[in-house]
């Protein structure tokens, strides 16, 4: 116990902490100005000295640790002097322009100088000059507002890990160098902005478009975009938001966000969105009342089901709506139309991952807590780069190699190449033989633990060695014993895996291996996760071999238990998954096709076969915010609420049920309450007053979800399972697919880039995520565009098998020569319109990575 | 007593090792090789040794605490910044005797437990460089460096590593900064460098004044050793004399020598016959002295019982025809350009002083323009994070406190008559 005396208040302390805590946790204000909670001690603004009796010279509160018996006096008329002389400093050279800054009514100068300031200036000089610069998209800088707290450089270095911004020159000519166009990898988090205590860099965003006082709303919610689940502010003004901010002490990511939490919201107020319900007539989409539009859809489901069954009708739920809205989705499906043909683009990865593992280590087994990642002394990251996928996420293995952990990268993870990995690269088509290595070498070092016996029969017979490693993935022995050796000697080991391997050929016998290695090593693992509710989208049922609470439809107790609950038949037939859903409405088998919240035509590779599919299905029906290449095919297209304007839940990549909360009115209907109009007007009864209603529904008959309630999960601790019990003992065989071999020689693959800045076509409405990342472009090696004397900013043509689409070329000297990357999120640009797939029998997966590509340059 | 420090410098190969040597060099390391380490500690706790940067801290209590930090490696870092003003003490040392400061290192790393040395040298040094790179090569190449020095097994490497030019690095935590490649700005203390130092170990800056000064305390002992100069403070120390005397240079004078007699005696007195105004005794930033406070012991425990410091030992000699309040304004506006600018009063106040220093000096004081920089002087002391935003203040203060009609004329007459 340390006893400290504050202002003639003792203070009993458990352990030391400075000057500046001890003071705060007995209730007493001293001012700071560099200081911040989330970044580490500075002591340069000296605004927080105090007296310390026996040490003559005043000390900074924010720096000094208390020792027992110490006597600290923090308000006399020499302190008082003290912090005077201090702001009359940061004054001198300040532009005073509080009325024309965005940041006054919550800038901590100005709050400072207004309690403990000089009260007139006495300085007669010139002030130092520099003009404001707007030269960033979305950061505006003010250096004559600067004052040198450092907490920028502090937050982007020793928190965000990007080094994008130092402060530069030295005493009063320092100035903050920021962002510098691309110059420094900047990340465009923005964290910095968060806690730059005056307005020397702000958002652009909300240029003076209002005070802070203004913004009488501030909802706290969960971002829209990947399966992190940050959670947001958003502050509003008149219905529409003015800035995202995050919040310190947030269960998942504690003060920080990413580009797209942060600057992503601007698709909610776009013109572009939709307004009114829309039918196809004569091939046009034309305006319908809400009541024409429901009606229609309901008797044309209502027929094709008579005429055609049930099993002619498909629905694709959505990984970027509620679990409410999936959960009634669904159950529409399944009760309404009698028919389990219910999927979404988690087939794409995400579901045949988490089912392939969950079946070797039980229920739950890739829900964990991200911010353990930290704490893990290793980290083996394979198949995507977190720190672009899951930026929050990735933050946290940042933080495990700060605080003295290991890295591992398989392949180059760009994000992570500033935090020393440990990194093995093998050749294009050999990282099956990379993983049969490690599997071998950590057999030998750790031995079979013989608690899994159907996995270890799976590897009893693999040995590869370092040679063969050598040879076959051109990796250097000696690399890759450093790599094994560093991975068996860690003792709280985690793996991130990334989509890119259940999208490559051989994924399911990939994914055993890495299961192996899990085994192993005894590690946990986290599958990244690219869209808010992928995982709910699955916990709700919608898929077609899934009931809710992630129950297999296969087993008849469950059936039987929603039959009860929902008071209809549930058809034991596992439905089509969404790439079935394709092949189905290419054989003019599938009739009708209800798609909430998705767009397959863009979201599904070989998108063009999609679309060609879609085209011969009879009746389209299509919720969404925005008129996407899918709903331009529909023939009812509905306009949805979008995220910031509802109320329901959303359950990360750990499992964790957290709330959407209502910031922005507008007029329209839920995706759910869409839902429960047609159903009505087919006669069957789907009614909820509201989000909670369903939820509560959710909650009593899903065991995943028992007993929750939104009162429960507002708190932010609701990790699944929720009071519930796992799902089951039993283990399925381990299937798996070794994929062809291939010889890449000589050949270019076309290859998908998962951006930081964009996540699906949607971030592509949000005007500053475009300016950060503005267009398609193709990214090739230096070598690659050598070859062909393309220089970046060059148009190229990249054709496949599919089509081509001409494109700048970008050229990135982190690439190998073997790739061009494109990204999927521009309309008409996208690289799904490129890119064939086969389907890897056992996760379902669509299996991306032998798209050979051409590569022509442009002459303009 | 004969010249320890500058011994044989006169000879124009003196920094040659093989001319080191016939003078009696590298024959200490050997000595004190067969010493336990904390025998040498003990030594240089007898001598009463304190560096000769500028603060005058006691080196055995430094190195008793790096040596009893449990953390390996330790790293024995040499302060050659030299950037205070009116300083170049440690620079015939660097160039005329680099092995006689090896040699030094050597012992004191011996001493510590450090296997690694850095000599942080100032960047306006490039001959230096030379002179001690081949020093280096030379002291390894006969077994003086290196992973077993004189076949005893022990490891001591050096290497040079030269700073940018600014002022700031010679403080030595910015200094560890800047030789771990970070901008140059002092670190919070705690954890001391002797705790958490150079790539967060243990870690010995001590300036090449000070190192130099070992060879001797192992060759005569630290009880003998402690018999030159000033009792509380022994030992020999250079004393760089600039500015109006008739012969300027480095002296090598026993500590406690009384600055009038460097400036009468040894340098020869005030050039041309002039009349002495003032003396800055130990480099820029320690207090000025008016003519008749000059009979003081140039010492660190003395000096400050008469108004100033010893600082580095750079005597700066003004006669008549300076005008102070100029010089005022060059001190300060040279702490204005070296303020690194982490902390507020330091950034901000140097500039202020400059601006209105600047003003009086050019004629356009304006009433009251003195109390303000006191007041803004006396807003500085004590608040700033490291000593050289204090050194400015106090260059202000004492400016004005010995020299205040001076200032007070350049306001009423509104202009210099200097001029
Ligand atoms: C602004 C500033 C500049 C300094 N410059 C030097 C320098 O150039 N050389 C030096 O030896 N010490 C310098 N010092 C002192 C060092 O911080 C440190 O006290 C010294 O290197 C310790 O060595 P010593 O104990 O042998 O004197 C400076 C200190 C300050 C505050
Ligand atoms: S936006 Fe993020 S990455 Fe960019 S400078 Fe700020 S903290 Fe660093
Ligand atoms: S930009 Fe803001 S956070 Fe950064 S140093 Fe300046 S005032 Fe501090
Ligand atoms: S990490 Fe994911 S959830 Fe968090 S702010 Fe970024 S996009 Fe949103
Ligand atoms: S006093 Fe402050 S600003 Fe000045 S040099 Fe020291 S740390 Fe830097
Ligand atoms: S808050 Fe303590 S020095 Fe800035």
């Amino acid at each position: 116990m340390i006893k400290v005396t504050i202002n003639g208040k003792e203070i009993e302390l458990e352990k030391p902490v400075t000057v500046l805590e001890a003071a705060r946790s007995a209730g007493i204000k001293i001012p700071t100005l560099c200081y911040h909670e989330q970044l580490e001690k500075y002591g340069g603004c000296r605004l927080c000295l105090v007296e310390v009796e026996k040490i003559p010279r005043l000390q900074t509160a924010c720096t000094l640790m208390v020792t027992d018996g110490m006597v600290v006096r923090t308000e006399t008329p020499q302190i008082a002097d003290v912090r005077r002389g201090i702001l009359e400093f940061l004054l001198i050279n300040h532009p005073l322009d509080c009325p024309y800054c965005d940041k006054a009514g919550e800038c901590e100068l100005q709050d400072l100088v207004e309690k403990y300031g000089p009260a007139k200036g006495r300085y007669k000089e010139k002030k130092r000059k520099a003009p404001e610069s707007l030269e960033d998209p979305v950061f505006v800088r003010n250096m004559e507002r600067c004052v040198m707290c450092t907490r920028c450089v502090r937050m982007c270095d020793g928190v965000q890990g990007a080094s994008a911004i130092a402060i530069i020159n030295r005493g009063g000519h320092s100035h903050m160098e920021p962002f510098s166009g691309g110059k420094y990898d900047c990340e465009y988090c923005g964290n910095c902005v968060s806690v730059c205590p005056v307005g020397a860099i702000m958002s652009r965003l909300h240029r003076h478009s209002y005070r802070p006082w203004q913004v009488k709303e501030k909802t706290e919610t969960i971002c829209p975009y990947c399966g992190v689940g940050c959670t947001v502010i958003a502050q509003v003004r008149d219905d529409s938001i003015k800035r995202v901010i995050p919040k310190i002490g947030s269960s998942v990511n504690n003060g920080m966000l990413c580009s797209r939490g942060r600057f992503g919201y601007e698709f909610v107020g776009s013109s572009e969105r939709l307004t009114s319900p829309m039918i196809k007539k004569n091939g046009v989409l034309e305006q319908a009342t809400w009541e024409e539009a429901i009606s229609l859809t309901a008797k044309r489901l209502g027929e094709i089901k008579n005429k055609y069954g049930g099993p002619s009708i498909a629905g694709i739920a959505s990984p970027r709506c509620t679990n409410e809205d999936n959960y009634v989705f669904q159950k529409f499906m399944r009760v309404a139309l009698g028919t389990n043909n219910i999927d979404s683009t988690a087939r794409t990865g995400y579901a045949g991952t988490q089912k392939f593992i969950e079946n070797i280590f039980g229920q739950g087994a890739t829900a964990n807590i991200i911010s353990g990642l930290s704490n893990s002394d290793s980290v083996l990251v394979i198949g995507g780069d977190p720190t672009a996928i899951n930026p929050i996420l990735g933050l946290q293995i940042r933080a495990c190699s700060r605080k003295g952990g290991n890295i591992l990268a398989i392949g180059h993870i760009k994000g992570l190449e500033k935090f020393n990995p440990v990194t093995v690269s093998p050749r294009f088509y050999t990282e099956t033989l990379l993983l049969e290595g490690i599997v071998s070498a950590l057999k030998n070092k750790k031995g079979l633990p013989g608690s899994i016996p159907a996995l270890e029969a799976k590897i009893k017979d693999i040995s590869t060695s370092a040679k063969e490693v050598e040879n076959g993935c051109g990796i250097a022995e000696k690399d890759f014993i450093r790599f094994t050796d560093t991975l068996s000697e860690s003792l709280t080991p985690s793996i991130v895996l990334g989509k890119d391997i259940a999208q490559s050929s051989g994924g399911s016998y990939k994914l055993m291996l890495i299961s192996a290695i899990n085994y192993l090593m005894n590690a946990r693992i986290y599958l990244l996760s690219e869209r808010a509710n992928e995982q709910g989208v699955l916990d709700m049922g919608c898929a077609p071999d899934l009931l809710p609470g992630y129950r297999p439809l296969s087993f008849a107790e469950f059936r039987k238990r929603y039959e009860n609950a929902w008071k209809s038949p549930i058809s034991e037939k596992p439905g089509l998954s969404i790439f079935e859903m394709v092949d189905s409405a290419k054989s003019n088998a599938l009739k009708a096709l209800y798609i909430m919240g998705e767009n397959p035509v863009f979201n599904l590779p070989n998108s063009k076969a999609v679309k060609a599919a879609l085209k011969n299905v009879e009746f389209i029906v299509v919720q969404d915010i925005f008129l996407t290449e899918t709903g331009k095919l529909a023939d009812v297209v509905f306009p949805a609420l979008s995220w910031a304007e509802k109320e329901g839940t959303f359950t990360n990549m750990e499992r964790r049920i957290q709330r959407l909360r209502k910031a922005v009115n507008r007029e329209g209907m839920e995706d759910w309450r869409i839902i429960s109009e047609v159903a009505k007007n087919m006669g069957v009864k789907l009614d909820y007053s509201g989000a909670e209603e369903i939820f509560q529904e959710i909650s009593r008959i899903s065991p995943l979800h028992r007993d929750l309630t939104y009162e429960e999960i507002g708190k932010g601790g609701a990790i699944y399972p929720y009071k519930g019990e796992p799902l089951r003992g039993v283990m399925e065989d381990i299937q798996m697919h070794k994929g062809s071999s291939v010889n890449p020689d000589g050949k270019l693959y076309l290859r998908l880039e998962r951006p930081l800045f964009h996540s699906g076509t949607l971030s592509t409405k949000a005007p500053a995520l475009v300016k950060i990342y503005p267009e398609a472009v193709a990214r090739v090696s230096p070598a690659v565009g050598e070859a062909l004397s393309l220089k970046s900013g060059d148009m190229a043509r990249v054709s496949t098998r599919t089509g081509s689409l001409e494109l700048p070329v970008n050229i990135d000297n982190k690439l190998d020569n073997l790739s061009v990357m494109l990204t999927n999120n521009f309309e008409d640009k996208g690289a799904f319109s490129l890119m064939e797939y086969t389907i890897d029998p056992v996760t379902k997966a669509p299996v991306i990575d032998a798209n050979e590509v051409k590569l022509e340059k442009v002459l303009a | 007593m004969g010249k320890v420090l500058l011994k044989n410098i006169e000879n124009p190969d003196s920094a040659d090792i093989n001319e080191y040597k016939k003078a009696g060099g590298y024959s200490n390391l050997p000595k004190a090789l067969e010493k336990q380490p904390k025998e040498i500690i003990e030594e240089v706790k007898k001598a009463g040794l304190r560096g000769r940067g500028g603060a005058g801290f006691p080196v055995a209590m430094k190195w008793t605490f790096a040596s009893a930090d449990p953390k390996f490696p330790k790293y024995l870092l040499c302060n050659a910044d030299e950037g205070e003003p009116g300083t170049f003490k440690d620079r015939p040392i660097l160039e005329k005797n680099p092995h006689l400061l090896i040699e030094g290192m050597a012992i004191s790393g011996y001493a510590l437990g450090a296997e690694y040395g850095y000599i942080y040298l100032r960047g306006e040094y490039p001959e230096a460089k030379n002179i001690l790179n081949r020093a280096i090569k030379q002291a390894n190449d006969n077994g003086f460096l290196g992973d077993n020095i004189l076949g005893k097994g022990i490891k001591f490497h050096l290497a040079v590593h030269q700073g940018a030019g600014a002022y700031i690095c010679g403080e030595e935590t910015a200094l560890i900064e800047s030789l771990e490649g970070d901008k140059g700005q002092p670190r919070i203390k705690p954890p001391f460098p002797v705790n958490v130092g150079v790539f967060a170990k243990p870690t010995v800056v001590n300036n090449v004044e000070t190192l130099s000064n070992l060879p001797y305390i192992i060759e005569i002992g630290g009880d003998a050793y402690s018999k030159i100069g000033t009792p509380d403070c022994p030992g020999p120390k250079l004393y760089c004399v600039s500015g109006h005397v008739e012969k300027p240079g480095v002296y090598e004078l026993p500590m406690g020598t009384i600055l009038r007699d460097i400036i009468y005696t040894h340098c020869g007195g005030i050039k041309g016959g002039r009349k002495l105004k003032a003396v800055i005794p130990g480099g820029a930033t320690t207090p000025i002295l008016p003519p008749d406070k000059i009979d003081c012991p140039m010492d660190f425990v003395n000096m400050p019982k008469h108004g100033s410091m010893l600082g580095s030992g750079a005597v700066i000699v003004m006669d008549e025809s300076v005008c102070l309040v100029k010089v005022c304004y060059r001190i300060l506006k040279f702490l204005e350009h070296e303020s690194c600018g982490k902390c507020t009063p330091c950034r901000e106040g140097t500039g202020w002083l400059r601006s209105i220093l600047g003003r009086v000096e050019g004629g356009e004081g304006m009433e009251g323009d003195i109390d303000l920089m006191l007041s803004v002087s006396g807003n500085m002391m004590g608040k700033t994070f490291c000593p050289l935003g204090d050194g400015a203040a106090s260059v202000v203060q004492n400016f004005i406190k010995h020299f205040r009609p001076e200032f007070e004329e350049h306001i009423k007459n509104a202009k210099c008559r200097f001029k």
